[in-house]
């Protein structure tokens, strides 16, 4: 019974901050003094010399309305949005590659994001944990110290000098990568998805680096205070093995937060993405994205930001619903 | 019989050397609970951690050494060197903190088959567990529980369990009631009695409440600035104390009824003034089984 409350109670409030995002979405652009219709008639009117007239004009600001869902008073427009979006995920076609929907080029593009930065991520997270853990747990030994400043010199580079060095020293200098690497699409064959693999490894190196000196910092932060706690010097005392200490004891009680981050994180992919993915030409949500920014292509923007948005709850909604498990003070309560 | 022999315990700091312990000789019988008792810093936890063999830097035995007169479970003599072996086998531990001396992520259960001294097979181990615990007053249902669905008293329970599943010969206590309220903290100290007649093993108990130790243990040694003041018997400690610190400690226990104390602010009416008090080192026996520190008393002498 408990547990079923618990859920419904998490998916309630998952279901509340999706709908709060998708408002907030929906509202801002609105709020601006610009109108993207007016803009793009603008454009096509400067290239067409002025030559087109009023009714033209009229009628093609008629169907853009349609087109964008922008006629109507705002309620009205806010309950289609809502039923286009949520029912069908639909966001409308692309200005930049009209007139290919944009749900169509995001659905294209997430494999690949979500493969790459899901990946990093998790590989990042479970090393730093492990370099931490130990680095933490044997603090006072000299040798810890030299994994702890492994996370020290790492942290603190920007992710885009890493990146940059990375391609830099692997791809250019000694050129064991391809400096533009290229990703077949289509039909996957054992031979593409190699490919794929092989070309993924350097963003891929370079995620796992920057995410890798966060991780082992707050892990070691938290097994050191964990080392301290009552119940692992009592362990020590009954002659638990270091082993058992480090791990039944230290690591399951500071994993705990770190589980929190590790959420958070993934929830952030997509912020990782931009910069990824246009450093090694990685088609994913991140190259569409800087293009759409850069062409004013609102509707792929919108679909960016709406993933995103769902993408940050859904990794707060697994984080309430895993956390139980690992901590039972939550569990019971 | 754990004998000490002019045993001194130092930490090392930088290159400063601190005494905690220095200098105590005793012979502590079998099969009696003798309390420690002394202000903070008078060495009782360093001599406890030295007895339990738990020497790590910067702490080390510089002289002396402890004899602890019994077998471990392979039946080669305990030593200081191979104690750790004997850890919740032949000598076990209640520590101070009972409140949060349990994993909070780990079911009470599997806390009491996660150290070396337990048998291989984590089922019986778990029967036998269950139903040790129920002895001591606890239902099944501990065994599957998170510590934090216990209460300080059950908590304290079960570090009592863990501490006497074994039944070691040797019980190391530091403060084990202090964290309670009065009335759990009688139960507790009513088991641990009980639980001792039971197995007529050894145990020390660490307290500052001068009415545990009347009223629990059979012998008192009282400590202070690192050295042994005083050692004998309860009730002679009690009704005849010999040195003056002794006798502060004994004076500092509030009696219901006695309203002497009170608009007096404490350091005026000695009770933990700074005072010091005149310690030699070695004893000497002024009545059978009574010692006493061997300088004469410089008593209520201010620093």
């Amino acid at each position: 019974m408990g547990v079923l409350r618990y859920v419904a109670k998490r998916l309630g409030l998952y279901l509340a901050v999706l709908f709060i995002g998708l408002t907030i979405t929906f509202m801002l652009p609105r709020l601006m003094p610009i109108n993207p219709v007016d803009g793009y008639i603008g454009q096509l009117q400067s290239r067409a010399n002025g030559t087109l007239t009023s009714e033209a004009i009229a009628e093609m600001r008629t169907n853009l309305e349609q087109l964008y869902g922008l006629n109507g008073d705002i309620f009205t427009q806010y309950v289609s949005y809502l039923k286009r979006v949520v029912l069908q995920f639909d966001f409308g076609p692309s200005f930049t590659y009209y007139p290919q929907p944009v749900s169509a080029m995001i659905l294209n593009a997430l494999p690949w994001t979500l493969g790459l930065l899901l990946t990093a991520t998790f590989i990042a997270w479970v090393l730093g944990n492990m370099v931490g853990l130990v680095a933490g747990y044997f603090h006072k030994k000299r040798a810890a110290s030299v994994l702890e400043f492994l996370g020290i010199l790492l942290y603190p580079i920007p992710y885009y000098i890493l990146a940059v060095t990375v391609l830099l020293l692997l791809a250019y200098i000694f050129p064991i990568f391809p400096l533009s690497p290229t990703f077949p699409v289509g039909q996957m064959t054992p031979e593409k998805i190699g490919m794929i693999f092989y070309n993924s490894l350097l963003p891929g190196i370079t995620l796992v680096l920057a995410g890798f000196g966060w991780n082992i910092l707050s892990m070691k932060a938290l097994a050191v205070a964990t080392t301290e706690e009552p119940y692992v010097t009592y362990a020590r005392l009954k002659g638990a093995s270091n082993w058992t200490r480090m791990t039944r004891y230290v690591f399951r009680n500071a994993l705990l937060p770190q589980v929190t981050a590790l959420a958070l994180s993934l929830g952030m992919v997509f912020n990782g993405a931009l910069l990824t993915e246009m450093i090694f030409s990685y088609p994913g949500i991140g190259l569409i994205m800087r293009t759409a920014a850069t062409g004013g292509d609102y509707n792929v923007l919108y679909g960016a930001i709406t993933l995103s948005i769902i993408a940050v709850a859904t990794a707060g909604l697994v984080i309430d619903l895993i956390y139980p498990l690992l901590d039972p003070r939550i569990r019971h309560k | 019989m754990i004998r000490l022999n002019d045993l001194k315990i130092s930490y090392r700091i930088g290159s400063r050397v601190i005494d905690a312990v220095d200098g105590v000789s005793l012979t502590i019988p079998e099969g009696c609970i003798v309390g420690i008792a002394g202000e903070s810093g008078s060495g009782k936890s360093t001599l406890m951690k030295a007895i339990y063999g738990d020497i790590q830097a910067p702490m080390y035995i510089s002289r002396g050494s402890i004899d602890y007169g019994f077998n471990g479970s392979d039946g080669r003599p305990v030593t200081t060197a191979n104690i750790r072996d004997e850890w919740f086998k032949t000598i076990s531990y209640v520590p101070q903190s009972s409140m949060n001396s349990l994993n909070p992520v780990v079911r009470i259960g599997k806390q009491f088959t996660d150290f070396p001294g337990t048998d291989r097979d984590k089922k019986r181990v778990l029967d036998r567990a269950t139903a040790f615990l129920g002895k001591l007053g606890l239902p099944p249902e501990v065994m599957t529980s998170y510590p934090h669905q216990l209460s300080g008293g059950m908590r304290q329970r079960v570090m009592i369990g863990l501490a006497t599943f074994f039944q070691p010969g040797l019980i190391i206590a530091d403060e084990p009631t202090t964290a309670l309220d009065v009335v759990v903290q009688k139960e507790i100290l009513m088991l641990l009695m009980e639980l001792q007649e039971e197995m007529n093993n050894t145990i020390l108990v660490v307290s500052h409440d001068m009415g545990v130790h009347f009223q629990v243990t059979h012998k008192m040694l009282i400590m202070y600035a690192g050295k042994v003041v005083e050692y004998g018997d309860t009730d002679s400690v009690f009704a005849d104390p010999q040195h003056a610190y002794t006798k502060m400690l004994i004076d500092s226990l509030p009696t219901i009824g006695d309203d002497s104390m009170r608009g007096v602010i404490a350091s005026t009416a000695g009770a933990g003034g700074d005072r010091a008090f005149g310690v030699g080192t070695g004893l000497v026996e002024v009545k059978p089984n009574h010692f006493v520190s061997l300088a004469k008393e410089t008593a209520g002498v201010p620093a």
